[in-house]
């Protein structure tokens, strides 16, 4: 079993139907062991695919493969559960549990161990994330940032194999941001992570591979170098505000930095070539295929 | 503090428990405070260790409850007393309103005419709500970092289901007890099989449907039924309870957990 567990995630023309409504469309995607950023506009589909790959959520359509098993089998979703970590967006607790009681209960489920064992993990995940010392507040004490601390503590349980994080810094503060970073990459060696998120400097930051969804299709699926290249040569800084620019915004030196749907000559007169950011690039593949799906 | 040390032979005569009361005392108070000292007496690292992990799991140990230890001391392993006590709190408030629930029926039976059918109907459905708001999404809290867990599913919901039935059962059969018309064990059950068959039918329903959204399809089609035969003007509700009914009851209540087994394993 351990040798097929050893797999990562493969998908292959996987759909999820809410009614008429299409939230995933035939989306294939190969993970290997890393740090993948799954980023998309509100709506794209984001949390329905991180829902699927946490075996929350059935696919109506095509093939799911998780650490080499298929979840829709009752006794390999466990061994899958088994080996997962899973940050939802906007978790929830029982506020009357203390943060050590809320991970210990959570370590039952997670079947790990006997009592010591347990409580040494629950110790372990805690110190992780920064909440050793809160461990007995109960939980409706503890700050947004301090809950979504906890959450990530339980997705770290057991050291998984397949840790899916969806938001996971919202309510951080920058100083919880780096640290979360660092823990992350750590993990990124052995495990396979997803982080779905709106935040293009985590992405940046962490991500080997990133995947972008757009009304639940993939539409970039490679590194980041790959999504900048394709930013090269549209993104322009200049004086004033041209007007023919897919997205502009003023620049704090009073400059505008525009961005143009084709790599092109300048947008206006005094207007010179820049070296795209991830969010250029990112803002340009979202922009772009919102535009030609609105051309069809 | 002082310039004064242990000598090896002290410090050896102490840690071979040979020195007199009040060097060993003087010896402790000194130790406290000299690292340099300290090295000098025999140490296990691996007890050392296990003694501080231990010390540890007793302080971070987290307080149970009185429903966990009770749950404990009546002989269930202390994780499956850990899951049956953390319950949501929407069950903990179905158990205080199956109480006045159950209660008002009483009066009901006792100063009504035709008041005990308060009772009959009401009943069966007290632990199907139970089970409604034992488990999923909406009634549970932790429900979307509990469900991607190796115990969520049917395990996690069997043993939700237990902690409803188990005290729904028993605060049922002590109401029934106290009916005016109850005068043997038998009267005081009458309601069992049918309460079981509608948890079952939800459970199954559950399958394909939210918990809650299919107790109370289940709930509601019951209390139809009943109202309907009543409007009617018969008698019959209490019939659907006699012996010949009880029968169909207990038939209908094998088929659905055997078609619950089947898609327990299936599923």
């Amino acid at each position: 079993m351990t040798a097929v567990l050893t797999g990562r995630v493969r998908l292959r023309g996987v759909t999820r139907r809410y009614g008429t409504r299409t939230a995933l469309d035939g989306v294939d995607l190969d993970l290997g062991p890393g740090v993948t950023g799954l980023l998309g506009r509100n709506g794209a589909g984001k949390t329905t695919l991180m829902r699927c790959l946490a075996t929350d959520l059935d696919a109506t359509g095509g093939e799911v493969r998780l650490l080499g098993l298929d979840p829709s089998r009752a006794a390999e979703r466990t061994d899958i559960r088994r080996r997962l970590g899973y940050l939802p967006q906007n978790p929830d607790f029982y506020p009357y549990f203390t943060a050590f009681a809320l991970l210990d209960y959570m370590a039952v489920l997670k079947e790990l161990g006997g009592r010591r064992a347990r409580h040494d993990e629950v110790r372990r995940v805690l110190l992780q994330v920064g909440l050793y010392d809160r461990r007995h507040s109960r939980v409706r004490r503890l700050s947004g940032g301090m809950r979504q601390r906890l959450a990530l503590a339980s997705a770290l349980m057991g050291d998984p194999a397949l840790l899916l994080l969806d938001e996971p810094t919202v309510g951080l503060d920058p100083e919880q941001r780096i640290r979360f970073r660092n823990l992350v990459s750590r993990l990124a060696v052995e495990s396979t992570v997803v982080l779905s998120t709106h935040q293009i400097e985590d992405v940046a930051a962490l991500c080997g591979q990133i995947v972008c969804l757009d009304r639940g299709r993939v539409v970039f699926d490679g590194p980041p170098g790959a999504l900048l290249a394709r930013a090269r040569g549209r993104v322009w800084e200049g004086p004033g505000d041209p007007g023919t620019g897919l997205t502009s915004w003023r620049l704090p030196d009073g400059r505008h930095r525009v961005l143009t749907p084709e790599a092109a000559s300048a947008p206006g007169a005094g207007f010179v070539p820049v070296e795209p950011t991830l969010e250029d690039a990112y803002l340009l593949l979202v922009g772009l295929s919102g535009e030609s799906e609105a051309a069809r | 503090m002082s310039g004064w040390h242990l000598t090896p032979a002290q410090a050896h005569d102490y840690a071979a428990r040979r020195s007199d009361e009040i060097t060993a005392m003087s010896v402790e108070a000194h130790l406290m405070h000299c690292a340099p000292c300290r090295t000098l007496m025999p140490a296990d690292e691996q007890w050392l260790a296990d003694g501080w992990a231990s010390l540890r799991d007793v302080v971070d140990r987290p307080r149970r409850g009185p429903v966990e230890t009770l749950l404990s001391l009546a002989g269930l392993r202390a994780e499956t007393a850990k899951l049956l006590a953390a319950t949501p709190r929407l069950y903990q408030a179905w158990l205080g309103s199956t109480v006045v629930v159950l209660a008002a029926a009483l009066v009901a039976a006792h100063v009504m005419p035709r008041g005990s059918l308060m009772f009959v109907f009401l009943a069966p459905v007290v632990p199907l709500v139970g089970v409604a708001l034992a488990y999923g999404r909406g009634v549970d809290p932790a429900h979307t970092l509990a469900s991607v867990t190796p115990m969520a599913g049917q395990r996690l919901l069997f043993l939700r289901t237990c902690s409803v039935l188990v005290p729904a059962l028993l605060l049922c059969t002590g109401a029934a007890l106290l009916l005016p018309y109850t005068t043997s064990a038998w009267d005081a059950v009458f309601w069992l099989l049918p309460s079981l068959a509608l948890v079952a039918g939800s459970l199954l329903l559950g399958r394909w449907i939210h918990l809650s959204a299919a107790s109370g399809i289940v709930g509601a089609l019951w209390l139809a039924v009943l109202g309907l035969v009543s409007l009617s003007g018969q008698t019959v509700p209490v019939g659907v309870f006699a012996p010949a009914a009880q029968l169909w009851w207990g038939v209908l209540l094998s088929a659905l957990l055997g078609l619950l087994l089947l898609r327990a394993r299936t599923a």
